[in-house]
């Protein structure tokens, strides 16, 4: 007669090697999920930190902006008047100032974050076509950069070359280093 | 046949199981972070917004409706492959968007 000693043992030990099967699985399945995923996340994170502050820079800031229809990024965009008369002039230092501030200060103290942006502004020229002009950056890119794009419309009454009132594309590539 | 401790074995086997469970919720979890994030990337919330002010404002702050409109279309098409219109006639704004992948239309009295 076959020795039926041990049986519960033998459940014991297939159960075991099929939760370990099937937890291997699991674990390395996870893993090719887990990269993307928190990319996702951190990008998400960036593109909503970088149109909030582009929103706060094209909000005016106290009566007399808000009557006269402009906000700082408006004023950073519009053509200085001691500038050169025949050439672009945007307040570059304004902008670098100001996202910078907006956009690595955190709950605790100012410029607690290292996050970089390279902004440029794309407009219509005088013959209808579109050009573009570089703002500022906080660092030269290299290409190698992880970044998201935050963009804004910003309308601009008076820059060299510009012979009217128009809308102009503010675009602003963010990314951490 | 020796039956004594069964309950300390059973026990053991349901821990694992408890924790094979567990290992399941990790990996769910991660794909819900992703699969949010994805879902707020993809949907141009801001954009949307961003472009609905600007054309509602040339109603609402004047200008030339047809040379500014024409800003936004081209430059939308050129910077973001996005096809936008507007018409504006009086104080009534037509807005058309299209990414590819959000559509959206609204007609709006300023």
């Amino acid at each position: 007669m076959v020795n039926d000693s041990g049986q519960l043992y033998t459940i014991e030990g297939l159960a075991a090697g099929l939760i370990m099967i099937a937890t291997a699985y699991i674990v390395l399945g996870s893993t090719i999920v887990y990269t993307p995923g928190d990319t996702h996340i951190a990008d998400m994170q960036l593109e909503t930190l970088g149109n909030d502050a582009l929103r706060m820079m094209d909000t005016p800031q106290n009566l007399s902006q808000a009557t006269g229809k402009s906000s700082p990024l408006t004023t950073i965009l519009t053509k200085t008047t001691s500038g050169s008369s025949d050439e672009v002039s945007f307040d570059g230092t304004t902008f670098h100032d100001k996202f910078s501030f907006y956009c690595n200060a955190t709950a605790v103290q100012q410029n607690d974050d290292n996050i970089q942006f390279y902004a440029n502004v794309t407009y219509r020229n005088t013959s209808g076509g579109l050009g573009q002009y570089f703002i500022n950056s906080s660092r030269n890119m290299t290409g190698r950069e992880h970044a998201v794009r935050v963009t804004k419309w910003v309308k601009v009454d008076e820059q060299e070359n510009w012979d009217r009132p128009q809308f102009v594309l503010v675009e602003v590539l963010l990314w951490r280093a | 046949m020796n039956d004594s401790a069964q309950w300390i074995v059973l026990l053991g086997f349901l821990v694992s199981l408890s924790l094979f469970f567990l290992a399941l919720l990790i990996n769910q979890s991660t794909l819900v972070g992703q699969t949010t994030a994805e879902g707020v990337l993809e949907f141009p919330k801001n954009d949307i917004r961003d472009t609905r002010d600007a054309i509602i404002s040339i109603v609402s702050e004047g200008g030339d409706p047809d040379s500014l409109c024409d800003d936004i279309r081209k430059i939308s098409l050129e910077r973001k492959n996005t096809i936008v219109n507007c018409t504006i006639s009086g104080k009534t704004v037509v807005i058309h968007y299209n990414n590819g992948v959000t559509l959206y239309e609204e007609t709006v009295h300023v």
